[in-house]
């Protein structure tokens, strides 16, 4: 058990001369920070705050590019007893309207007291940051050049109870939601985590090119680091994204024992590498690359073991969500996660689980996100709230010592989402032999007589086609009123315009290939030219935006889709 | 236009696969939604390629990239040889 009370106290025991971050700008210049010196800067920023007006309670929003800097002015924050919330900040690939109206409507939510941003924030966005009264822009300085005393600064008093906070959860539609964490269930995550994952600061080593404004990066690759005392090797997501086998080079160089990944980077590493380099990496150090945030595929899992060798235990998964400050399951250290192969006519048919082996005909494999946390119960409830035995695949509601007080400033978000003391996920997943396997999101799921088919699954066939853009195909199902049931329809993006020749050969084979696959056929195939498919910011497909912009083009499709609505919001 | 703007130009030609779209180093690429986020990673990489330059993407925004004129200017403001 943890001595501290907050977060600050944590920061503030942790060992002066021990290396902090490490952060890695490029290939040749790297800033490093040892705990005494990050906490120096953490005083001189917390004194300047204070001079700002800031005072416990208030919420400092936080927009700089990932840097150190950054994560001093959020630590400096928590000390002075401030709520602090870290925000993406504008980069070329984020579609510049989408980026103004979510700042817009999330300073708005927050008002906050105080708006940190760089001095090379861009002077169009400045206008979309809602500045209430009497809140503040300020423009970071930076204290790496001229640290100051911090004999005159205490520390704001923080309780355990007191907000630490506000992580935002992602997501493709909508506002993003403020949650709300306290100190305390903060470092109770964090305490669970650090023992299951054995962590010892004096010998381990955290990579993370991941975005501190989203639960795997903040919680994992920062508050951790700072409860735990362990050294951070750390890289822009932008710097990542551009050249990612930038994270072998990294885990390589600084013998990083510990990360934590979404699925897709475990295919987009090796497919950006060329298979010549693979071997040129030594990543012998890891102890645990954890797949996370994202449903776990076995075949993204493999693809990176067999390009770099990678020991199969040192592949894990984890189950996690911003509501409960991070992880409520993660798998087992020493094997890594169990795959399962499951009949997939009843998977489908009956929500049910029954194990076959791997060589049988219709067989689907699922990988599984571990065992619990301590303190932390999860169910699988059905529509109805029937709670289900192991094996039967309903959603997953979670209850923990660590869950979120509510979404900021949002009382109607935060009680349509925990019911009871139940939050409820809105992911699919099932128990299986005391692990918590996750399948899928419940408003995805298409039921076609009476048959519950996971859209991913659909998407997965098609994107194999070889004239389909893998990743760029929505499946949906729309309501039939003469059938009763909703039926099938699949929209994807072609690899290349002129095959809109070919359209009627494709949709054969497509057709062909899904039902040979899951045994159902598919209604209706709209194949669209290159860019057509509406994406996240994240760059995945957007489910919903998608729906509606085909709704849009074929408006013959309307008046199934407005029954549609109408029988699944009964 | 640039001998390195025809370059790029044609680079960008073959990537978006949009028969009887022509493109000049005055297209606007990302406001009209020539070009998506993950095309604009292949063009920067690009970008420093024919430049030889290294270019810092956190100092990039959409605008930069927009058209093939404002790609290199922002290469030659932000870039550092290399």
């Amino acid at each position: 058990m943890f001595r501290f009370s907050n977060l600050v106290e944590a920061l503030d025991a942790a060992p002066a001369e021990r290396p902090f971050i490490t952060f890695w700008i490029d290939e040749d210049q790297r800033e490093t920070v040892t705990f005494g010196e990050f906490r120096q800067r953490t005083f001189s920023e917390a004194e300047e705050l204070r001079q700002h007006g800031l005072k416990t309670g208030d919420r400092v929003v936080i927009i700089m590019p990932q840097s150190i800097s950054a994560m001093v002015t959020f630590a400096a924050a928590m000390r002075t007893g401030a709520v602090p919330a870290f925000l993406a900040y504008p980069n070329f690939k984020v579609e510049s309207a989408k980026y103004r109206w979510g700042l817009a409507g999330v300073t708005a939510n927050l008002s906050a007291k105080a708006i940190v941003i760089d001095a090379e924030f861009p002077d169009e966005f400045l206008g979309c940051i809602s500045l209430g009264d009497p809140s503040k822009l300020i423009r970071a300085q930076d204290h790496a050049k001229s640290p100051q005393s911090h004999g005159q600064f205490k520390n704001a008093e923080i309780r355990s109870e007191n907000l630490a906070f506000i992580q935002h959860s992602a997501g493709t539609t909508g506002l993003q939601k403020g949650v709300a964490l306290s100190h305390g269930a903060v470092l109770r995550q964090i305490e669970y985590l650090s023992q299951s994952l054995r962590i010892d600061g004096s010998s381990d080593r955290i990579y993370s090119w991941l975005p501190l404004y989203h639960d795997m990066g903040l919680i994992a690759c920062f508050m951790l680091p700072i409860v735990c005392h362990v050294p951070l090797v750390m890289q822009s997501p932008l710097e990542w994204v551009m050249h990612p086998d930038s994270t072998l080079q990294i885990i390589s160089e600084y013998k990083c024992t510990l990360a934590w990944m979404p699925n897709f980077a475990f295919q987009f590493i090796p497919r950006r590498t060329p298979n010549g380099r693979w071997a040129e990496y030594d990543l012998s150090s890891l102890r645990l690359l954890i797949n996370c945030s994202e449903p776990v595929r076995t075949t993204s899992m493999s693809e990176f073991q067999k390009a770099f060798s990678v020991s199969s235990a040192v592949l894990q998964s984890s189950y996690a969500m911003a509501e409960n400050v991070f992880a409520v399951t993660q798998s087992d250290n020493e094997r890594g996660p169990a795959t399962l192969w499951a009949d997939g006519v009843q998977f489908r048919n009956a929500h049910r689980i029954v194990p076959v082996c791997k060589a049988t005909a219709g067989a689907v494999a699922f990988m599984s996100s571990g065992r619990l946390l301590p303190n932390q119960k999860v169910r699988i409830i059905s529509e109805s709230g029937t709670t289900f035995d192991s094996d039967f695949v309903g959603e997953i509601v979670i209850q923990s010592d660590c869950l979120f007080d509510g979404y900021y400033n949002r009382p109607d978000l935060t009680e349509q989402a925990i019911v009871d003391g139940w939050y409820h996920t809105g992911d699919l997943g099932f128990y299986h032999d005391g692990e918590l396997y996750v399948v899928g999101r419940k408003k995805d799921l298409l039921i076609i007589g009476g048959e519950n088919i996971y859209p991913q699954d659909i998407e997965e066939i098609v994107g194999g086609h070889a004239s389909v853009h893998d990743g760029r195909v929505i499946a949906m199902g729309l309501y039939n009123p003469n059938l009763g049931t909703e039926e099938i329809v699949v929209v994807a993006e072609l690899v290349d315009e002129e095959e809109l020749a070919n359209s009627v050969a494709l949709e054969g084979e497509i057709r062909g290939a899904v039902v040979s696959g899951l045994g159902v056929a598919v209604k209706k195939i709209f194949l669209k030219p290159p860019k057509w498919i509406v994406k996240s910011t994240a760059g995945k497909a957007a489910r919903a935006a998608t729906r509606e912009k085909l709704l849009r083009e074929h408006p013959e499709l309307n008046a199934h889709a407005d029954l549609d609505q109408e029988n699944t919001s009964k | 236009m640039t001998a390195d703007e025809q370059q790029m130009v044609e680079h960008i030609v073959e990537l978006i696969r949009k028969p009887g779209v022509t493109i000049n180093e005055n297209t606007p690429l990302v406001s009209s939604g020539l070009i998506d986020s993950m095309e604009l990673v292949d063009l920067l990489l690009r970008l420093e390629d024919i430049t030889h330059r290294r270019i810092p993407a956190g100092k990039v925004q959409p605008k930069d990239m927009d058209t093939v004129a404002k790609m290199f200017a922002t290469a030659e403001r932000v870039g550092k040889p290399r």
